[in-house]
């Protein structure tokens, strides 16, 4: 091995040592502050637009009107059908990404023959844009283009089947995102599963574990924090979810659809109310916030430790 | 391991379930690239194309296709855009993937590793970054790049892409790191310095997760349409993303919207075909405690 001749010369070297949170610096310093210089400024100028009422027409010009823009985001019923909207997206996702990324993993992890083919296949909704993402479930379950009315046709039926109706949106947009989103968590379970070691599943062979046990008591537990790490992200993005949302249902049909980031878009961008979609922004912010420090208290403080 | 037929048929069942689920949406609109806008409209639509020919991928390279009827069909007009925007998509995903491992890698094993002060705050500040929604912030973006003249850059937007792989990608690996044996205590009994530990021991025993990190780094970045709308849309910073939109709202064209779709997807399934080998059995003994 050469790194024996590398190991003597690292124990040569006169050892100049830090202490791990100087360590911890060097390493997290100029991450931090090129983070903070790049998305504080544009949380600062938003901070700005919401309690200032800005007018294009008849001449730019911008008025200061305190917190108004956040009472009137309060007393606002579409910003409230929004974030119920985004609640109910957000949570459905979460749950069938987890679900689809664990099955995903466990198959993944199976030695079968052409597993790298299979694996690259499999990855390949996450390599998807959310945006391509969008545009393919709208082909796909619209009546006029979609894969239901092509079935029914084949068994002879001249039925149109929609399933972009007010009352599924929600669901077939959760779908979708789950379609997209399951590969990223599955590909980082797996790598997790490779960790694992072989010694253990032996030891739960002699024991004579169920594969039900197995799967309970050896995978699961090294697994469990990155499931809270995967949580947190996956509702994050979901929450954050704009172009997918765009290219699919454009908020409908009416305003079914119409999650935050949506509205956001429709105030901000087509009715030009800039003040008042960043202070609407400041709710999402907090909605995001939120649920995040919500998870961290409910499930992650147990799994830090 | 058991290999009774049962439990292979299952195991075919699962994966064929699998299969279906992941590619069936894919085939459905990248069967367009296949079919003229005629057959696109037909009603009901058929389940394959009736007569599969490649004018799509002909007209997004900028050519003409002659069809068997006679017909031709025209090249697209977005053609220069789609290539500018491959070209400009891959500068933007390798620099971003890049510079994310660079630095998150050791981000992400000092945080899973190392016991110090203040360590669930600089965590915390970190994921905060990710936590703006990027239709809050980008018009105050836009105000902040035309200042520094970087609208319509490739260096802009890969400033805003690291803002988000870079928070992400750390969360992601921090699992992934928590998971491996202590090895490198022992290294450190051994005398060796912490930087060296991490260099020669950890990178090297952490491959597998570092590979799909920089798999979803590079899809993050690759993917990115937001930003990239709004900063660089009709420049020669074009990125494939925002060169695609082109054949949504302003010609529709489903075959050349598929097409580049098929295009989009050829760069990421190659990179996690290579990349997905070294996920492989580690064969670690039981951890040291």
């Amino acid at each position: 091995m050469s790194d024996v001749s590398a190991i003597r010369t690292a124990r040569a070297r006169p050892m100049t040592e830090m202490s791990n949170l100087r360590f911890a610096l060097v390493v997290a310093l100029p991450v931090l502050v090129f983070l903070i210089l790049v998305v504080v400024y544009p949380l600062v100028y938003a901070l700005w637009m919401s309690v200032e009422n800005i007018q294009f027409f008849g001449g730019y010009q911008t008025e200061f009107v305190g917190l108004d823009n956040y009472r009137d985001v309060l007393r606002d019923k579409e910003f409230w059908h929004s974030a119920w909207i985004s609640i109910r997206f957000t949570v459905e996702s979460v749950a069938l990404t987890l679900v689809i990324a664990v099955a995903l993993a466990l198959l993944l992890n199976r030695p079968m023959r052409g597993r790298g083919l299979v694996r690259s296949l499999l990855i390949l909704p996450w390599a998807m844009s959310p945006y391509g993402t969008g545009i393919i479930f709208f082909y796909l379950v619209r009546g006029q283009t979609g894969i239901g009315t092509a079935i029914a046709a084949a068994f002879g039926s001249a039925d149109t089947i929609n399933f972009l109706n007010r009352d599924l949106v929600i669901e077939v947009l959760a779908v979708g995102n789950a379609w997209n989103m399951a590969p990223l968590v599955a590909f980082f379970l797996l790598a997790n599963m490779t960790t694992i070691p072989r010694r253990l599943y032996d030891l739960a062979a002699i024991d004579q574990m169920s594969a039900l046990e197995q799967f309970r008591h050896v995978t699961f537990p090294p697994l469990r924090f990155t499931l809270f790490v995967f949580t947190c992200i996956t509702t994050v993005m979901s929450l954050k979810m704009f172009d997918y949302v765009y290219t699919f249902t454009r908020g409908g049909p009416g305003d079914a659809s119409a999650v935050l980031t949506y509205q956001l878009y429709k105030v901000s961008f087509q009715d030009l109310n800039l003040g008042y979609g960043a202070a609407m922004s400041f709710f999402l912010l907090a909605l995001i916030l939120g649920s995040t420090l919500l998870l961290y208290l409910a499930w992650g403080r147990r799994e830090v430790s | 391991m058991r290999t009774s037929p049962w439990h292979n048929a299952a195991l075919w069942v699962a994966l064929l379930i699998a299969l279906v689920w992941t590619l069936l949406p894919l085939y459905w609109v990248l069967k367009f690239a296949f079919e003229t806008s005629g057959e696109i409209a037909l009603f009901p639509p058929p389940l394959f194309p009736p007569h599969p020919q490649p004018g799509a991928f002909y007209a997004i390279f900028g050519w003409p296709y002659k069809l068997a009827s006679g017909t031709v069909l025209l090249p697209s007009g977005q053609a220069g855009q789609i290539m500018t925007g491959l070209r400009n998509s891959l500068i933007v995903a390798v620099v971003v993937t890049a510079i994310t491992l660079i630095v998150v890698v050791p981000l992400a094993y000092v945080f899973a590793r190392l016991e110090f002060r203040h360590r669930n705050k600089l965590l915390s500040a970190v994921l905060l970054a990710v936590s703006s929604p990027p239709v809050s912030t980008l018009i105050p973006f836009y105000a902040l790049y035309v200042q520094l003249d970087l609208v319509n850059t490739l260096t802009g937007l890969i400033i805003v892409t690291l803002t988000i792989t870079i928070p992400f990608v750390t969360w992601m690996l921090i699992g992934f790191f928590r998971n491996l044996p202590p090895v490198e205590r022992l290294a450190r009994i051994d005398g060796f310095s912490r930087a060296y530990t991490f260099a020669r021991i950890m990178v090297p025993l952490g491959r597998g997760g570092i590979a799909v990190a920089a798999g979803i780094a590079f899809l993050f970045s690759w993917n990115e349409y937001v930003y990239a709308q709004v900063l660089v849309t009709g420049s020669g910073a074009v990125t494939l993303p925002a060169a695609m939109s082109g054949f949504l709202f302003q010609d529709p064209e489903p075959s050349h919207l598929a097409a580049t779709l098929w295009l989009a997807l050829l760069p990421p399934f190659l990179l996690c075909f290579f990349l997905q080998k070294h996920i492989g059995e580690m064969n670690l003994v039981d951890p040291v405690r």
